[in-house]
């Protein structure tokens, strides 16, 4: 089987329709089986082979052209054609996918309209665009002319119409047409725009004879007034030159970055977290960790807990912070536990690290319960703790100073792993040389030793 | 390799090993890591990823790249399986193999959006028009997160049905410990798609018992392929026929149900003569087996029952785990929807619901407190 487009009008098959299906379903003089027949000569026109044409449909009149064609078809969601014929694009960018909708799918999948025009996804959409939703009794669409009359504006339509041209063109997509089924230029447009490599649009006036043509006298010979009037002219709006999506992700995506915003490797290294230490730890230790967003605190308990794993223990790590970012608190609870970790909720901790003033707030109701003997390691400039627990006050950023302003969590991480002898500031150093680049794990490492010196 | 991963990065790393080539979604907390992750993972093994104009269109991307012959997913949280819920039925409907991924996060509506609960269970169930069953697993771990997106991969592709992943804050966004390499060589190969023999004519829902599968043919492939949202009989056509509509039910329902015992996947640990069991799931079953592990050291007696499959319920499973037993202890983080099923199956049995919907932690003490098992 041939996949590539074959040359010239008629080196295809003779027609796409499913002669057997025939006749059309469609009202008589309903303007969906010109657009039917125009879309089989312009299928016609390309020739390419029925194995690797797509029809995709929705729900609306024109939705059930698609079982007429002797091509792959899709009948979907109303207004979701666009969404399925994309990802058969990305799936295989080499089909020739045509949606064929109404305007009542245009209204309702707007958005994936506008979506796939600025993708510039190679997908051609032909909007049957009859005014009403005529499946459902003519009522008022996206495209409803002001003062159109249908069953839900019986007095007319107090709605501006949608120009799809207008308002895909900004897009810069690959072909916009307008046509109606009355001119002779239906098939050659569609073909125009399954021969374009992006997004391609034609709009074909219609008329729906069951509802809107007769009740505001729209018929053949006045739909070009209603251009005129609406300043909706035919012809072609746009031809773009835009790289087709489908290909162009893929010819930009496989280069892969290996370094997020917290300076974390992505993917993870392959030697993984090997142990470099063992650790004594004899019991489950929680440690809770609270400052304020920017601290880089999330990057820190993961390092803290991958610490634990290189000293042969286990970890889990839990982050609270809220869904916004740079500002309010962020806190993390690192669970360390010389045996496997069943519930991973801190029920009471035995360390908490305070950083900030939006850490301590966040975290007051938790230090308020702490038992006696839970230890608080808290920045001292935040002046007292209100809590029964242990406090510690350090000079963390002090010492953070020496480092990095960043470095205020590792200097309080050294400080803990110190004089708590959770396990060896070795296995933390080399969490942070395995899972981070190299200048952020010299500023965690060089803050930790700080930290342990303080401790010291 | 011994790595310190969150459930979102297992995921990533089972839809990779089960053969996944096609991710499209939309940002959300708790999974949007998911969105990332296969971001940065399809390119790698030539793969497509992409972020969508909303929820509607991820799902929809995923129904058609799956139909093209990929093995698709998608990953939200409870906000977006609302919008997945009407192409949920279109994937039910057109026998579309498809993984979703719901990282649950408390609720209703937006709820809170960095916070854990199993606030939907019973909606992923549920949540789509007309009633016909797909498949729901729940993971307890990173380590499950792995485990079942590889099982809820090839089990889509047996049944032909969508599979939800019903993850959550608490498993999604919690780093353990892990060796995803051990899983990985535990685990057999992933299931290939059962595709149709391209020499003989192709009927994309045939069957000859109610219960079979028919196997796919790619969109693009050497067959005709047809497929539609609107009922219709075994070739994908439109069909009014009641005779005809009720025997392709019977199928959609028949495929699944019928095979209850082949997708249950669970753990029992029974306790000689316990007359309590505990059943639960998800991150609750976590603190359902140290609250039974506490029980067990102070000399009490109880069962546990832990679920991975959630839907079609393990009735057989659920059944025999119930032999000898007064009373049924359920905890999970919602106000009691999972204990509804085990009630329907108590035969008149106590069931004790332990929940709690305010984004903590069911905790051990709750179970062993609310569940009176001391």
């Amino acid at each position: 089987m041939t996949l590539g487009p074959k040359s010239g009008a008629g080196a295809g098959p003779l027609s796409y329709l499913d002669e057997a299906s025939l006749p059309l379903p469609f009202c008589p003089g309903c303007g969906h089986a010109k657009v039917t027949h125009a879309i089989d000569g312009a299928l016609q026109i390309l020739g390419r082979p029925k194995e690797r044409v797509v029809v995709v449909t929705d729900i609306g009149c024109v939705g059930l052209t698609d079982r007429h064609f002797d091509t792959n078809a899709f009948h979907g969601l109303h207004g979701r054609s666009i969404t399925y014929a994309s990802g058969i694009k990305l799936a295989d960018p080499d089909l020739t996918v045509l949606v064929v909708m109404g305007d009542g799918g245009a209204g309702i999948g707007g958005a994936h309209l506008l979506a796939a025009a600025r993708r510039n996804i190679g997908i051609c959409v032909v909007v049957a665009n009859n005014f009403n939703y005529g499946m459902t009794g003519g009522q008022h669409s996206c495209t409803t002319p002001f003062g159109g009359v249908t069953a839900t504006c019986h007095l007319g339509n107090l709605e501006a119409p949608l120009d799809l041209m207008g308002t895909l063109r900004p897009s810069k997509p690959g072909f916009l047409a307008r046509t109606s089924v009355f001119a002779d230029d239906v098939p050659a447009l569609i073909a125009r725009g399954l021969a374009t490599q992006g997004f391609s649009l034609v709009d074909i006036w219609d008329l729906c004879v069951a509802y809107y043509a007769g009740q505001n006298t729209l018929t053949r010979n006045t739909i070009g007034d209603l251009m005129a009037e609406l300043e909706m002219p035919a012809g072609v709006h746009f031809e773009g030159t835009r790289p087709e999506f489908a290909r162009a992700w893929r010819d930009l995506y496989h280069p892969v970055e290996t370094v997020d915003d917290e300076g974390m490797c992505l993917p993870p290294p392959d030697v993984g977290l090997a142990p470099v230490a063992q650790s004594a730890l004899a019991a489950r230790t929680g440690i809770l960790i609270a400052g304020a967003a920017g601290q880089k605190i999330r990057s820190l308990a993961t390092i803290l807990g991958a610490g634990a794993i290189m000293s042969g223990l286990h970890a889990t790590q839990k982050d609270d912070y809220p869904i916004t970012v740079l500002t309010g608190h962020s806190a993390a609870e690192v669970l360390i536990s010389p045996e496997p970790i069943v519930y991973t909720g801190i029920e009471v901790p035995d360390v908490v690290l305070i950083l900030s003033e939006e850490g301590r707030t966040r975290v007051a109701r938790k230090l308020a319960k702490l038992p006696p003997e839970s230890r608080v390691y808290v920045e001292a400039s935040l002046g007292p703790v209100e809590t029964p627990a242990r406090v510690i006050p350090l000079d963390l950023k002090g010492a953070a100073k020496e480092v990095h302003r960043l470095a205020v969590g590792a200097v309080g991480v050294g400080a803990i792993l110190a004089a708590e002898g959770i396990y060896a500031l070795e296995a933390f150093e080399a969490a942070a040389r395995s899972l981070q680049k190299q200048k952020v794990a010299d500023t965690n490492i060089a803050g930790l030793r700080a930290g342990a010196a303080l401790a010291g | 390799m011994i790595e310190f991963l969150e459930g979102n990065d297992a995921v990533v790393r089972g839809a990779l090993d089960a053969g996944c080539r096609f991710f499209a979604g939309y940002p959300i907390t708790p999974a949007t890591s998911i969105l990332t992750g296969m971001m940065r993972a399809m390119p790698e093994v030539g793969g497509v990823a992409v972020q969508c104009e909303d929820e509607i269109a991820s799902i929809g991307m995923c129904i058609g790249a799956a139909m093209t012959g990929q093995k698709a997913l998608t990953a939200t949280s409870g906000p977006g399986m609302s919008l997945y819920s009407e192409n949920i039925g279109l994937a039910i409907m057109g026998e579309t193999p498809l993984v979703i991924v719901n990282v649950q996060r408390q609720g209703p509506a937006t709820g809170s959006a960095t916070k854990g609960a199993d606030g939907d269970i019973l909606f992923m169930r549920w949540g789509t028009s007309g009633g016909l069953p797909l498949i729901v697993l729940s993971p307890e771990s990173v380590a499950e997160c792995y485990t079942l997106t590889r099982e809820a991969f090839d089990l889509a592709e047996r049944f032909r049905v969508p599979v939800i992943l019903a993850s959550q804050k608490e498993v999604g966004l919690t780093r353990e410990r892990v060796d995803l390499d051990e899983a990985r060589d535990a685990y057999p190969p992933p299931r290939p798609r059962d595709v149709a023999p391209a020499d003989r004519p192709y009927v994309p829902h045939a069957f000859d018992q109610p219960d079979d599968v028919a196997p796919l043919s790619p969109i693009g492939g050497p067959h005709l392929v047809r497929y539609t949202t609107s009922m219709h009989d075994e070739r994908a056509w439109l069909t009014g026929d009641p005779a005809v509509i009720a025997r392709m039910m019977e199928h959609l329902r028949r495929k699944i149900d019928d095979h209850a015992d082949e997708i249950a996947r669970f753990d029992f640990d029974p306790d000689e003569g316990a007359e309590t069991l505990v059943v639960s799931y998800g991150v609750s079953a976590r603190s359902a087996r140290e609250a039974v592990a506490r029980v067990r050291a102070a000399g009490g007696r109880v069962s546990l029952l832990v679920l991975k499959t959630l839907f079609p319920v393990p009735e057989a499973a659920i059944r025999a785990a119930l032999i000898g037993i007064e009373r049924v202890v359920v905890p999970e983080m919602n106000l009691g929807q999972y204990a509804r099923e085990v009630q329907l199956l108590a035969d008149g049995r106590e069931v004790r619901s332990v929940t709690r919907m305010d984004t903590e932690l069911v905790s051990p003490d709750d179970v062993i407190r609310e569940g009176g098992l001391l």
